[in-house]
């Protein structure tokens, strides 16, 4: 009894030793934007991958990165981020759950072909997409509005339909077979059985769509043009330019805010990873 | 088979849908740039690339036009560099341009000969815009087949910025006016013995990722980069290009310039932290306006005429950037208003400081000159200007279509030589071919 | 599938496209038409600032007789894919694993795990790499420690760099990691329970059930993996903007170049369309072999 205790207080010494030198060499560069963060401009690339500031400049850096570029403060950037995220994520999981389930689940004519678009999506490069992208977001008015960047996510998108299904084939159909003949319909179907059960991967994606669209460069590049639109990804691109004087200082403290919701959302969404669902009273 | 006509019909409406789409976007017919409204008010869409600073001033500048001019406003489009173009060239696709852009000297050409901008004459000869205090050559590099496609926001020249401190620590005399390539290899060489650095540093692009470098040494040969249609390189001695590789690889060998590996390690600092201004490194090849830019760093830095400058008029007074007027503006007349107020005005540039280059008016030169708090370096600036004027030969036609892509195969040529891939005869061969099969192929 | 008459009933036709509808208005308006559109540029000599002119099959055959740059780029996407893939896959599952026992602090090691997935390419990122990697950074002085003096760092090195970029796309393994996380917890745990009745070691657990039950996650991390590698962008573009010699410019930022930086607009859409038709011959081989190696608890198809 006393051997299997220390064998597993061993175990647990290896595991966090291995976890931690994994876990520094996947952190350092947050470390670095940190204390980047807190340098002053002159002193930020005289010792650069030190982590400790040379002179301690954080306020500056942070009243700058506060007060925004272009006259926009960082609160509004952050309201449009937000806002744009949160509807794409909402209308991205939902829809592609219903679109995931279709392809899964129903025997329908053209199925097989609107997967193989959805595959196709996945393949083609987003950069020769965005030109038509634009031309007809200006014909339907959108430029420069937030629905534009809402729009390319909210009806679902390729990765995250793929995905559910990959999970939703690994449910067995018995599952819901059952709870056809017990009388329900396809909609209380998928979200009454299927969703709890593939809810860790319904999380997984909810992360994925919140940071991609969070983090999005290029279309807000090129469908805003109204700063006060800006989202802030878009906000800390206002910041360089290689032959001027870059203010590094707030950009790195602004880089670093603009990281910490994405970086939220993951600990409050990674919880419900852990809950596993079992399957095994069902299950035959 | 009804299945089948149903899709194919199914296909060809969508088919037709597209060319609709795809056709429409380039017709400038639907453009939604500015606009004179009922009420008298005119709204002007601008944009320009910049870093923050440079937003702040430029929405200031905006804010006193609209205080002179409350029938005029302004809807801004502040960018970083980085994608600047890219928007613009998907903007232009779909007849969406703003009114008023900022525009590269590398890119004028192409846009204007693609009809996206305005030509401005009609406005310089009825006197909207005022040149007369601005010289013919600087005015003339925006005329673009004929038509004036931008006026200069602010010119520059190449030249070398020194570290004073550095110098005088590795006990070598500042450079003269007279100074020849051989004088600056050495004096580099003598900082780099002493230092242990590299000393001779090139901006943070490296002696290749400038074709203006190069120009400027072709330009010292008496030859011309370019010929006159773009169509192919003007020069025919190969022994310039392998000259300018060789001379580069050997400092880079002889650690006097940064190898391309360390140069891509000084690209990430910054403007403002290179080691010329640290300290580390004696001289920089750069523009003019570089000391200035970098004041807040080092108000210590100087400049010196480029080795070789009085060589065949081989100095030419740059256009660092445009302000263009797109072709699908319903206001280009108030454009042209604000674009003269821009270049003449003493409030203006007030506001500006000669940020975007040094100003094309000579009165407003003078008048900056004149001010009591002005930096050294502002006037350091000012005169590098006017000695090269003195010397200086016609500016190089505006770039041709296709040079990022020249710009990238002269880049790798030299890159090439300088990692021991290639001789510099090759290498200058090699991109003579490239360099034509793009000329040709853009201009052709 | 003995008979192949398919037999679709009408209510679950019109079940399926109620469902698919929301997700089909959208691909059609964002997707769809600008996929036909850039297929019509693909045949065009088009700049963005010109009038499109159809020129019928002269990109494809410009870039498959007159551009090395083309098979450059086509080189350093596949030697990426090849090497990242499998690399990115492993790790990801062995902390996977690691991560789905039962210790103190695992939400902890997720968070920081995935970090590098959420700075992506982030102006901190690439200027932390190019200073690990580059001619002063800490693996030069680690190198040079053991005894090895290289001339170039490994950044700056065309040899070398890509190994780099390779290195930072194994990093980025988090959002790998936590797709296997989810399919791990949805294992039940009865098929564990009644394993370790029957006395079985952990290996012969691992590779009975943990491993079949992981395939269907396993080939969709393998698809969207391959599909990732074969349209990298970021990593050489923030890193090395595809040098020193091209030696990193992988296929996407290629075509990225070519539509915004030399006015190639419909070349790249030609360049684009053959990367999609490459990827999906690897898909479709893949999803062709998933049969042999896939197991699904819903059955298959």
């Amino acid at each position: 009894m006393k051997s299997m205790h220390k064998k597993r207080k061993l175990d647990a010494v290896i595991f966090h030793v291995v976890a931690c030198v994994i876990g520094f060499f996947m952190i350092y560069p947050m470390l670095w934007l940190l204390a980047s963060s807190f340098k002053s401009n002159e002193t930020m690339f005289t010792n650069t991958y030190s982590l400790i500031p040379e002179v301690f400049d954080a306020a500056t850096n942070y009243m700058n990165a506060w007060e925004g570029v272009a006259g926009v403060s960082f609160l509004t950037f952050l309201g449009n981020t937000v806002f744009v995220t949160v509807l794409a994520m909402v209308g991205c999981v939902f829809i592609s759950l219903l679109a995931a389930y279709a392809f899964t689940r129903i025997k329908f004519l053209g199925g097989k072909f609107w997967f193989s678009c959805v595959m196709v999506t996945l393949m083609i490069p987003s950069q020769v997409m965005v030109v038509p992208q634009y031309i007809i977001l200006r014909r339907l008015n959108l430029v420069d509005t937030r629905i534009a960047l809402v729009l390319p996510w909210f009806f679902g998108t390729a990765f995250f339909i793929f995905m559910l299904v990959q999970f939703f084939r690994g449910v067995p159909k018995e599952l819901d077979e059952a709870a056809e003949i017990d009388g329900c319909g396809k909609i209380a179907i998928l979200f009454k059985i299927l969703v709890p059960v593939v809810k860790p991967a319904i999380m997984t994606a909810s992360i994925f769509a919140f940071y991609w669209v969070w983090q999005d460069f290029f279309q807000p590049l090129i469908f805003m043009n109204t700063p006060s639109k800006f989202t802030l990804s878009l906000a800390l691109n206002l910041f360089l330019d290689p032959n001027t004087y870059n203010n590094y200082g707030a950009l790195f403290a602004m880089s670093l805010l603009s990281l910490l919701p994405a970086l939220i959302i993951f600990i409050i969404f990674q919880r419900y990873l852990v809950e596993g669902i079992a399957m095994d009273g069902i299950k035959g | 088979m009804k299945k089948r006509m149903k899709k194919l019909a199914s296909l060809l409406l969508a088919s037709a849908m597209v060319f609709s789409l795809a056709a429409c976007g380039s017709s400038g017919n639907d453009a939604d740039g500015g606009s004179d409204s009922s009420d008298g008010k005119t709204t002007i869409k601008i944009t320009w690339w910049g870093g923050d600073s440079r937003h702040e001033y430029t929405q200031a500048l905006l804010d006193a036009y609209t205080a002179e001019n409350p029938n005029v406003e302004f809807e801004a489009t502040p960018a970083g560099w980085e994608g600047y173009f890219d928007k613009l060239s998907t903007q232009a696709a779909s007849g969406s341009m703003p009114d008023i852009v900022q525009m590269d000297y590398l890119y004028i050409a192409t846009y204007a000969k693609n009809g996206s901008l305005a030509d401005l004459s009609e406005f310089i000869e009825d006197g909207t815009i005022d040149t007369t205090n601005v010289d013919d050559a600087t005015l003339n590099t925006g005329l673009i087949d004929g038509k004036m496609a931008g006026i200069v926001a602010g010119t520059n020249a190449l030249a070398v910025t020194y570290n004073p401190e550095v110098l005088e620590a590795a006990g070598v005399e500042a450079p003269t006016d007279d100074w020849t390539w051989d004088d600056y290899i050495a004096l580099n060489t003598a900082v780099s013995e002493s230092t242990g650095e590299e000393s001779a540093l090139t901006a943070t692009i490296g002696p290749f990722g400038d074709m203006n470098f190069f120009n400027y040494y072709v330009r010292q040969h008496g030859e011309t980069l370019f010929n006159e249609d773009g169509t192919a390189l003007a020069f025919e001695d190969d022994s310039i290009t392998a000259d300018y590789f060789q001379m580069w690889a050997d400092m880079a060998s002889a650690n006097v310039t940064p190898d391309p590996d360390e140069q891509s390690q000084i690209a990430t600092l910054g403007i403002e932290s290179l080691p010329v201004v640290t300290g580390e490194a004696g001289t920089t090849l750069e523009w003019n306006t570089y000391p200035n830019k970098v004041v807040a760093s080092n108000p210590n830095l100087k400049l010196a005429l480029m080795p070789g400058a009085t060589e065949n008029n081989a100095m030419w007074l740059k256009p660092g950037m445009f302000w263009s007027v797109s072709e699908s503006s319903k206001v280009k007349e108030e454009c042209a208003k604000f674009i003269n107020w821009m270049i003449n005005s003493e409030e203006a540039n007030d506001i500006i400081m000669a940020e975007r280059g040094v100003p094309i008016s000579s009165e407003i030169r003078d008048y900056l000159k004149s001010k009591e708090d002005v930096d050294q370096t502002m006037i350091d600036m000012f005169d590098y200007v006017d000695k090269v004027t003195e010397i200086a030969g016609e500016c190089p036609a505006a770039d041709p279509g296709g040079i990022a892509e020249i710009n990238k195969a002269f880049n790798d040529a030299g890159n090439s030589v300088m990692y021991g891939q290639a001789t510099a005869e090759e290498a200058a061969a090699s991109f003579r071919t490239q360099a034509n099969e793009i000329l040709e192929r853009n201009n052709g | 599938m003995k008979n192949k008459v398919k037999e679709y009933k009408r209510r679950d036709n019109i079940a399926g496209y109620v469902m698919l509808a929301p997700w089909l208005f959208g691909f059609v308006l964002m997707y769809f038409l600008p996929m036909l559109i850039s297929i019509y540029y693909s045949f065009t000599d088009y700049n963005l600032l010109n009038d499109a002119q159809v020129i019928g099959f002269d990109n494809y055959v410009r870039i498959f007789t007159n551009d090395d740059t083309f098979w450059q780029a086509l080189k350093v996407t596949f030697i990426y894919t090849i090497f990242l893939v499998p690399l990115r896959l492993a790790f990801a599952l062995i902390v996977a694993m690691l991560l789905n026992t039962k210790h103190r602090g695992l939400g902890l090691y997720r968070t920081i795990y995935y970090i590098p997935s959420i700075i992506g390419g982030s102006i901190a990122v690439s200027i932390v790499w190019q200073q690990i990697f580059g001619n002063k950074g800490v693996v030069m002085s680690l190198l040079s420690v053991l005894g090895i003096n290289q001339e170039v760092s490994l950044l700056g090195n065309p040899k070398t760099a890509l190994a780099v970029i390779i290195l930072m796309g194994v990093w980025q393994f988090g959002s790998s990691m936590l797709i296997f996380l989810a399919a791990l917890k949805q294992i039940p745990g009865s098929l564990y329970e009644s394993a370790m009745v029957d006395g079985a070691k952990k290996p012969t657990i691992f590779f009975k059930i943990t491993l079949p039950m992981l395939t269907p996650t396993i080939f969709f991390n393998l698809i969207l993996q391959m599909v990732n590698g074969f349209r990298v962008f970021t990593e050489s573009y923030v890193i090395t903007d595809g040098g020193p010699l091209d030696s990193t410019l992988s296929y996407v930022l290629y075509l990225y170049r070519r539509a915004f930086t030399y006015f190639d607009m419909g070349y790249s859409c030609a360049l684009a369309w053959i990367l999609v038709i490459i990827i999906a011959v690897f898909t479709v081989v893949l999803f062709k072999t998933q049969n042999n190696w896939v197991y699904y608890e819903s059955g298959g198809e």
